[in-house]
């Protein structure tokens, strides 16, 4: 029977009062937040391991201190209000507070009228002749914002008129509540009530200290909520009885899906499918401990799509060289190593950013062996076992690109093989071995003893290039023309070549700001508290130095693998396979599972 | 002290002087796009901190030909070399693409980087994009301290 998917789809009803409730406690995890304040300490707390069967529990402790969390937050909130309000009324009586009349006793009697009035300040003089003139009474209590309160007795037929002639003055006639008690006992009731009010927020607000204890089962709450939307997120196709779910499955991991669907589900009927030519199957990549470290780098720039090598083979190990040359030096080394490893330690990050801080940890690693081949220690040169960049920047110089032409030729050799595998060998040729031998050929050139080598060399590869550059056109003309453009590229190639020169630049600068701080700190450092500010020197100066070098080495030799590597061989665009998993913030989920993902 | 040494030291001022103002402007201006996604985003502090660093690099390279000056200039010892004035100026030159690069380029990069930063405020996965886009403007600006450098130690 043919089922017809637009009708059975149906939207639950419950994905709304799950998201409400969602939200509830996402709210109050910010409530108590604000609360638990501990934030050295939140940084170094460890994040509490729960095994998957209690995770799938109910966590009715959760909701029960979130409940309450609510309870309190509404009563907070009504206290709060309460306040404003009474503040807002006492403002409004303070005028009348020396007035010792009950507020409700002022209106209309059978011959008198009395009326609550304010004037401006300066025409006090001339209201008071009025009110004499008109034989009435007035009656002056407050001063407040340049105008005054008064109370007005006068005869009921003759009110209006005077009333009409105050109002030339500026009179503002006010209607106050009537209630059975004076301003001032009123005043008096409302700052009591305010202060209640305050006592009990103080309560409230100690109440929700003391339940914000226990943040780790909202934390807890949370993340199930997060899981359980996640799950119900999924596009399922319904019918009365049935639901039919299609997905992506690692080919490796195909048993442990039927399994953990037999353990679930009684009735079932499961089916694996290879990718069709129309599918854009998820990339998943599979590499060696120290390489899949390296992925977080090559994944920023996009995920290989299936049909090509993954790049972290190749460009992890050069990322590693190429962060040491830029950083260089034993003492920043030694730091980066304690930093990050404590750091692993400490706060066990997970997925990407644990993959970030281990590149970094290792890249500690090549730091301290350049630091050691440069001879730089804490910007400090001590005996160089290769040379050093700051006295040698020339030697520097070409060293770094040198590194930067077998950067590129191992890139090249990727699309060489790649170009083999996919069945045209000739295109490896004449598009990347012509180069590799025109470069090499250019190098050569620079040395006295290989120059006539070097210009043969260069002479063949640019003929193969400008015979061959132009081959895909038909007409004669055009091929010559594209020889000569493919030629042209060069230049492409030597601007690429030479922007592996901010290696020497970076490592400069990491060395010659370091030796700076050194400098000043040995200026300071004539007397005793002259030691202590040097101190604070070498401190401050090679921390910053540190931070600084890291991110500019982090982010340049990143740009040297998007800009300069990947555009020789690497085309990306795949897309990343993310697989239906507790995604946790707070609490660790142990799974078998999660484990192996996690890595 | 020479006349030669006061046109190098002038040349050491104005590296300094010059990207620094560039770097300045530049986290200037990526500061305030990072303020308005962090105020929306908080979460996003970290990331946007990194774009918003990116054009001070330019006033650390300005600094750094500064006292590659000093040193070869035996000035930062407190005993300069006799320096004559065609020396001097050899030294000025050497400043001036830092200089004038750093101060330009670090504008230019603030620029950039404050597109980033709120680019990654939408798509906070695009930071990686953004920091690498912004890189891309640091490129000249380290030519040019290259260029600086080696003017600097081919003078003779």
């Amino acid at each position: 029977m043919p089922i017809y998917l637009e009708d059975s789809i149906n939207t639950s009803p419950s994905e709304n009062k799950l998201s409400n409730e969602a939200q509830q406690a996402s709210a109050m995890l910010k409530l108590s937040n604000k609360y638990h304040k501990k934030y050295y300490h939140k940084f170094l707390e460890d994040q509490p391991e729960i095994n998957y069967e209690t995770f799938l529990m109910e966590n009715t402790k959760g909701k029960e201190i979130c409940q309450q969390l609510q309870d309190y937050n509404e009563q907070y909130k009504t206290l709060e209000l309460d306040i404003e309000n009474c503040s807002k009324a006492v403002e409004e009586l303070l005028p009348w507070e020396k007035m010792d009349i009950p507020l409700g006793q002022i209106e209309k009697s059978k011959y008198v009228e009395m009326s609550t009035v304010f004037f401006p300040e300066t025409v006090i003089d001339d209201v008071v002749k009025i009110v004499e003139d008109a034989n009435a009474q007035i009656q002056f209590f407050g001063n407040e914002k340049k105008e005054v309160s008064a109370l007005i007795i006068q005869t009921k037929e003759e009110m209006p008129e005077l009333q009409s002639k105050l109002k030339e003055l500026g009179m503002r006639e006010v209607i106050l509540t009537k209630i059975s008690c004076s301003a001032s006992e009123k005043i008096e009731a409302l700052r009591n009530k305010i202060q209640q009010d305050q006592k009990e927020i103080i309560n409230i607000e100690q109440s929700i200290k003391n339940l914000s204890k226990d943040e780790r089962d909202i934390k807890l709450l949370n993340e199930q909520y997060e899981t359980k939307q996640s799950r119900e997120n999924i596009k399922t196709i319904k019918t009365n009885e049935t639901v039919l779910l299609q997905g992506w499955v690692c080919e490796d991991r195909i048993k442990k899906v039927e399994k953990a669907i037999a353990k679930s589900v009684q009735y079932y009927d499961l089916q694996f499918d290879k990718p069709t030519e129309e599918d854009q199957p998820p990339t998943v990549t599979r590499n060696p401990r120290f390489w899949s470290q390296f992925e977080t780098i090559t994944d920023m720039y996009s995920k290989p799509n299936p049909s090509e090598l993954d790049p972290a083979l190749v460009a992890g190990p050069w990322y590693w060289v190429i962060f040491g040359m830029m950083m260089g030096d034993v003492g920043y080394g030694v730091c980066m190593f304690f930093v990050f490893y404590f750091f692993r330690k400490l706060k066990k990050p997970k997925g990407n950013s644990a993959k970030l801080v281990n590149t970094l940890l290792y890249s500690s690693f090549t730091t301290i062996l350049f630091g050691i081949l440069f001879g730089s220690y804490f910007g400090e040169t001590w005996h160089p076992i290769l040379f050093a960049p700051l006295t040698n920047p020339m030697k520097m110089l070409i060293f770094t690109l040198i590194v930067g032409v077998l950067h590129i030729f191992s890139g090249m050799s990727i699309k060489i093989v790649e170009q083999f595998k996919s069945g045209h060998p000739w295109d490896a040729v004449f598009d990347q071995v012509s180069w590799m031998v025109l470069i090499t050929g250019l190098g050569l050139l620079f040395l006295q003893t290989t120059r006539r080598a070097g210009a043969i060399m260069a002479i063949i590869g640019a003929t193969i290039i400008l015979c061959t550059a132009g081959r895909e056109n038909k007409q004669i003309v055009k091929k010559i023309t594209g020889g000569l453009l493919g030629l042209y590229s060069i230049s492409s190639y030597l601007s690429d070549i030479l922007s592996y020169s901010r290696i020497l630049a970076l490592s400069l600068a990491t060395g010659v700001i370091g030796m700076v701080m050194n400098l000043l700190a040995r200026m300071v450092s004539v007397n005793i508290l002259g030691i202590i500010v040097a101190l604070f020197i070498y401190l401050i100066g090679h921390t910053f130095n540190l931070a600084m070098s890291l991110l500019s080495a982090y982010v340049h030799d990143s740009r040297l693998q998007y800009i300069e590597f990947f555009n020789k061989f690497y085309e990306g665009g795949g897309i990343p396979f993310k697989p239906l998993s507790i995604k946790s913030k707070y609490v660790n989920v142990n799974t078998e599972e999660n484990n192996k993902i996690e890595r | 002290m020479t006349q030669g040494i006061i046109i190098a030291a002038f040349g050491a001022a104005i590296c300094a002087l010059l990207s620094g103002i560039g770097s300045a402007v530049g986290v200037q201006i990526a500061g305030q796009a990072a303020a308005g996604v962090t105020s929306d985003q908080p979460d996003l502090f970290g990331k946007v901190l990194v774009l918003q660093a990116l054009p001070g690099t330019q006033g650390i390279y300005g600094f750094l030909m500064a006292v590659l000056i000093l040193v070869q200039t035996g000035m930062i010892s407190g005993a300069p070399h006799s320096i004559s004035i065609m020396q001097g100026w050899a030294y000025f030159a050497a400043a001036l693409p830092i200089a004038i690069v750093g101060l330009l380029s670090g504008i230019a990069q603030g620029k950039t980087a404050a597109a980033a930063i709120h680019m990654t405020g939408k798509d906070p996965d695009s930071s990686a994009k953004g920091i690498t886009m912004t890189a891309l403007v640091e490129t000249y600006a380290i030519l040019a301290l290259l260029a600086s450098i080696l003017i600097l130690f081919s003078i003779k």
